[in-house]
């Protein structure tokens, strides 16, 4: 059993009449992942790889049961698309899509907050359980079975990192996408609880980078909280001032706030192993499992 | 996007905030003109891309004709931090008593907008934080329910706003709360906010952020924003929806990639061996082999870059097309080294391909190990 998306997850896709909704839709089935409406504005009773598709989420929640839905919308839609699921108490929303304007997002975030949804992404590959089921885009055949939790502001990053695992034979619980957008559906802080929770996770992995606070604020929790091993990396160590480095989020102010500086003292204080770069972080991990005899 | 001065005053004379008259101009004759349109003295304000403008002669005032002509031909042939003077902005002088500061900018720990005023303003605001940090009113305005009169009224007894200047203060307030959410805004500033001789409110000087993901909302910013991107790869790769950052003026290799966080960790990476990364390209998704050409092209067209550290990382992103890519575009790049990983789908048959392209590049297996190559030729 894992959190969020595995077995019992009945997904709808928002998009999935598009190009890469409906590409991703047959990936999803591929993998095992119960897609069991879409959903696309105008095209209601169209079937994309057999799955039946609505013109509303209402429609696709009562037809399939549906209990998650993933957003394979462009940006200037996102708002609206997300706003029906939250209204239409869809409580696992996953956007997908790069570059949503803020504002749009302060709005989403805190109505989903007050309407007991939980919403990741946007900027997000998505949440996969590896074996089990994803929702996202992810190239499922680098994941494996394990027992490693991740989340990740970077899609490359996990990517990689799971890579290097998977070569030393170190698999996955959950790896969830928490995005690279300035304004987060749901930041690292509020995947800890449930990767501490998780009964297959005995490591957790963030994979941050420059900007905004979410780190810090990551540090604080797992300061007073977290019992497991935490290994963090911090990208963009390198990176000027004042200048968004490809994510909308990833940008240093001028007046040094953002700095990988102050996430790693910040997460080194709350007792986290800080990784130079995705083979070290993955030489940590191993060395914590071998230290716990788990390998 | 941060807007130019004008730009932002504009913006204020749109929505009817209080400010000084004044007019944007783009040569010296048109600023000789504002003689016959703004009244003396005149404040005469270089608009530039950078800070520390004062100090570089970039404001200038004119209490007459003669003072205008000599000032004009003085600030158009001005150049501020190597960015040569293309606009100046002319607008009455104010005579004021009073400077203070006002700003809604983004929180993103809280993910809210957050009301700043200060009674003390007119320099820069971690220089009001640092000094007078009591004296700083902090607010945030939850988004979905926007700024509620309630929340400027707390503001105005926190600060003891006088009463006889109330009524312009929640004015103002209301109207930069209108910009900065109908333009997508992350920081609307006005500072310094002063009060006049005859006992008025006005918006002095102001910055504007824009989001740049909202920028498909407005138009005529975005037109705006490739007029005052000086720099032509940025632009050219912007046509191509690649994203080129400048990283530094120093050093010799460029790094493309096909995505933010695996950009950051391969400078992270290779500036920890001592090597400095001059600039980077982000593919996006969906790297194939037409657009690998023209990224390449880019990259190698700024005249720095010796090396190219190609990283390619994708789930279905095919290698063959990738490699097809780089081999057509070997010809038009002389002397450019090419270190290349290359991971996804038919692997086995792009890096077949690659070897036709015999030491002009460097195969390698991931990341780590393109760094240690890089290192081999190039550190120290």
């Amino acid at each position: 059993m894992s959190f969020f998306v595995d077995k019992d997850t009945r997904l709808i896709v928002q998009g999935i009449t598009g190009r890469e909704g409906a590409f991703h839709t047959e990936q999803m089935l591929v993998y095992g992942t119960n897609v069991v409406a879409g959903v696309t504005p105008g095209k209601g009773g169209k079937e994309i790889h057999g799955v039946p598709v609505f013109n509303t989420v209402l429609e696709a929640k009562e037809y399939g049961q549906a209990n998650a839905t993933v957003l394979f919308v462009p940006p200037k839609f996102m708002y609206g698309a997300a706003y029906e699921a939250i209204l239409s108490g869809i409580p696992l929303i996953i956007t997908i899509a790069e570059g949503v304007p803020v504002h749009d997002m302060l709005k989403l975030h805190h109505l989903a907050k007050e309407k007991g949804c939980r919403l990741i992404g946007p900027n997000s590959f998505g949440i996969i359980s590896p074996g089990k089921a994803k929702a996202g885009f992810m190239a499922h055949r680098i994941f494996m079975e394990g027992h490693v939790g991740i989340m990740s502001r970077s899609a490359t990053n996990c990517y990689e990192t799971v890579f290097l695992m998977k070569q030393r034979g170190i698999g996955q619980s959950t790896c969830i996408g928490v995005g690279g957008d300035m304004i987060p559906g749901s930041p690292f802080v509020d995947m800890l609880p449930f990767f501490e929770a998780d009964e297959e996770t005995e490591i957790i992995v963030l994979i941050g980078e420059i900007g905004g606070g979410e780190e810090e604020l990551a540090a604080d929790f797992i300061k007073k909280y977290i019992t497991k091993p935490v290994v963090a990396l911090i990208a963009g160590k390198n990176a000027p001032k004042d200048t968004s480095m490809g994510h909308a989020g990833a940008i240093v102010s001028p007046d040094g706030e953002g700095s990988a500086e102050n996430k790693e003292a910040a997460l080194k204080a709350a007792g986290v192993y800080i990784a130079e770069g995705t083979e070290d972080l993955v030489a940590i991990v191993e060395r914590i499992m071998l230290a716990k005899g788990e390998k | 996007m941060k807007l130019l001065e004008y730009k932002a005053h504009e913006l204020f004379s749109t929505y009817q905030l209080p400010c000084m008259k004044g007019k944007i101009t783009s040569s010296v004759e048109e600023l000789k003109a504002m003689d016959s349109i703004i009244s003396y003295p005149m404040v005469l304000k270089a608009q530039v891309q950078t800070g520390g403008r004062g100090k570089a002669g970039g404001i200038q005032f004119a209490e007459n004709s003669e003072e205008l002509w000599e000032k004009a031909e003085f600030l158009y042939n001005l150049t501020i931090k190597d960015l040569p003077v293309e606009k100046v902005f002319a607008a009455e002088k104010v005579e004021l008593t009073t400077e203070m500061y006002l700003s809604i900018t983004l929180d993103r720990k809280q993910k809210q907008a957050v009301l700043i005023y200060s009674p003390e303003g007119g320099v820069d605001i971690n220089e009001i934080a640092e000094e007078n940090p009591d004296k700083l009113i902090k607010v945030h305005i939850p988004p979905n329910e926007g700024l509620q009169d309630f929340i400027i009224q707390y503001v105005m007894d926190k600060s003891s706003v006088p009463q006889e200047l109330r009524t312009d203060f929640i004015d103002i307030c209301q109207k930069l709360y209108l910009i900065f959410t109908e333009y997508n805004c992350l920081l609307a500033e006005i500072n310094p906010l002063v009060i006049t001789d005859a006992g008025r409110m006005l918006a002095l000087d102001g910055k504007i952020d824009i989001d740049d993901n909202a920028l498909f909302k407005h138009e005529d910013i975005r037109i705006f924003r490739d007029e005052i991107t000086d720099n032509p790869l940025v632009l050219e790769a912007r046509s191509y929806d690649f994203l080129y950052i400048p990283i530094q003026d120093r050093g010799s290799i460029a790094v493309i990639s096909n995505g933010s966080g695996m950009i950051m960790s391969s400078i992270d990476l290779i500036s920890k061996q001592g090597m400095e990364v001059t600039c980077a390209l982000d593919l996006g998704g969906g790297a194939t082999s037409d657009r690998i050409q023209e990224a390449l092209r880019i990259v190698a067209s700024n005249p720095k870059i010796e090396t190219i550290f190609l990283n390619i990382f994708g789930g279905i992103t095919r290698c063959d097309e990738i490699a097809k890519g780089i081999l057509q575009s070997l010809d038009s790049m002389h002397n450019i080294w090419l270190v290349v990983r290359l991971e996804g789908t038919n692997k086995e048959r792009g890096l077949e391909i690659l070897k036709a392209a015999g030491d002009r590049v460097t195969q390698v297996e991931g990341l780590n190990d393109g760094v240690k190559i890089l290192g081999q030729r190039i550190a120290k």
